[in-house]
């Protein structure tokens, strides 16, 4: 009976509602995009915390590499894990963007 | 976002001298807190028994830790710099990693940089242009946004390369047709367009693709050591490659 199909479809399309063209006006397009879309976000979820890390330590080397000749942002984890500092690189790198100085004094602080 | 290098800079020299001193001593007392880096104890830690220290109360003092260090009076005069009424009131920037806004990559406020191109090893050149085109020296680098400064090239018909290379490095385009290879040495194409020879160089080093193709813009080469851009001041550009200056 058509009002099961319908009822079936019509939850799928409210997913798919916001769309681009046909992926969300055709009822097989609109099955098949939200398997892709759901797929994305799965793994995506886990490539997040991946890119950001990417991110983060991209930010810090820039502003590492400024300090001085020949400092990195390797030797400055290795100054990190030597003197235990637990900070971790997302907070380095917030700390690089909204206040250079004070990662400057930190590793300086550090590499002594 | 406000960026307060500006702010915290004349006090660099004053404060890191008592910096030194408290991080030294709370280096080994308490490793694991968070807060010891300020060189003091905020108001949070003192109410809470130390030895209760889970993952979850940790996360949780972070938060209400800012929101608490209103109280400016418990924090000693020369770290009263660290707590500006500003960065507590504004956004997360613990928990939510910028992203540049709009107004954060204006092309009208982007620097420009100048480099003369005179007896400089073609690929180190290339290669600095590059990082500074794409911003990749910047601490507000992101890879999907056009943070990087404009660069302009100058004498780029001096331009150096070692070895063999003026007669035997080849430069190979295609018109798409069958048989349609062209092929010129270096010292072909500096004769007929010698802008072109930086230009293939930095665009093998910016990504490919429609952000590339749009830093690619950003750079401006010149045959003679006149550029018509003087109403942006360009400054001169740093160079930190030591061997980027061609031997004599």
């Amino acid at each position: 009976m058509t009002r099961i199909k319908r009822r079936r479809r019509t939850k799928i399309s409210l997913f798919a509602s916001s769309f681009r063209g046909a992926h969300s006006r055709l009822t097989r397009t609109i099955t098949q995009q939200r398997i892709r879309a759901l797929v994305s976000a799965h793994r995506d979820r886990d490539r997040k915390k991946r890119d950001f890390r990417r991110l983060w330590i991209t930010r810090i080397n820039a502003v590492i590499r400024g300090m001085g000749v020949s400092y990195s942002y390797s030797r400055l984890i290795n100054n990190l894990y030597k003197k235990q500092l637990l900070l971790n690189r997302k907070i380095l790198a917030q700390i690089a963007i909204s206040n250079k100085n004070c990662l400057y004094m930190i590793s300086n602080e550090i590499i002594k | 976002m406000a960026i307060l290098c500006a702010s915290t800079s004349p006090i660099f020299s004053s404060s890191s001298s008592s910096e030194r001193t408290s991080f030294a001593s709370l280096k080994k007392t308490i490793p694991s807190n968070q807060s010891s880096f300020l060189g003091f104890f905020p108001v949070l830690a003192l109410s809470k028994p130390s030895g209760v220290r889970t993952a979850t109360t940790l996360s949780l003092s972070k938060r209400n830790f800012r929101v608490c260090c209103q109280d400016l009076s418990l924090v000693p005069e020369n770290q009263r710099w660290m707590f500006e009424e500003s960065e507590a009131d504004g956004p997360d920037i613990w928990n939510n990693t910028w992203y540049p806004k709009a107004k954060d990559h204006v092309n009208t406020e982007k620097p420009w940089y100048v480099v003369d191109a005179t007896d400089k090893i073609l690929g180190r050149l290339a290669s600095t242009i590059a990082v500074h085109i794409r911003g990749k020296n910047l601490a507000t680098y992101t890879p999907s946004v056009d943070m990087g400064a404009f660069v302009i090239v100058v004498n780029a018909e001096k331009v150096a390369v070692s070895g063999k290379k003026r007669t035997q490095k080849l430069y190979r385009r295609h018109s798409g047709r069958p048989g349609g290879m062209k092929v010129e040495t270096f010292n072909q194409l500096q004769q007929r367009i010698p802008e072109r020879i930086i230009e293939h160089a930095v665009r093998g080093m910016l990504p490919k693709g429609r952000l590339g193709r749009a830093l690619f813009n950003h750079l401006k080469v010149y045959k003679g050591p006149d550029h018509p851009h003087d109403a942006q001041k360009p400054i001169e550009l740093p160079i930190r490659d030591k061997r980027v200056q061609k031997q004599r």
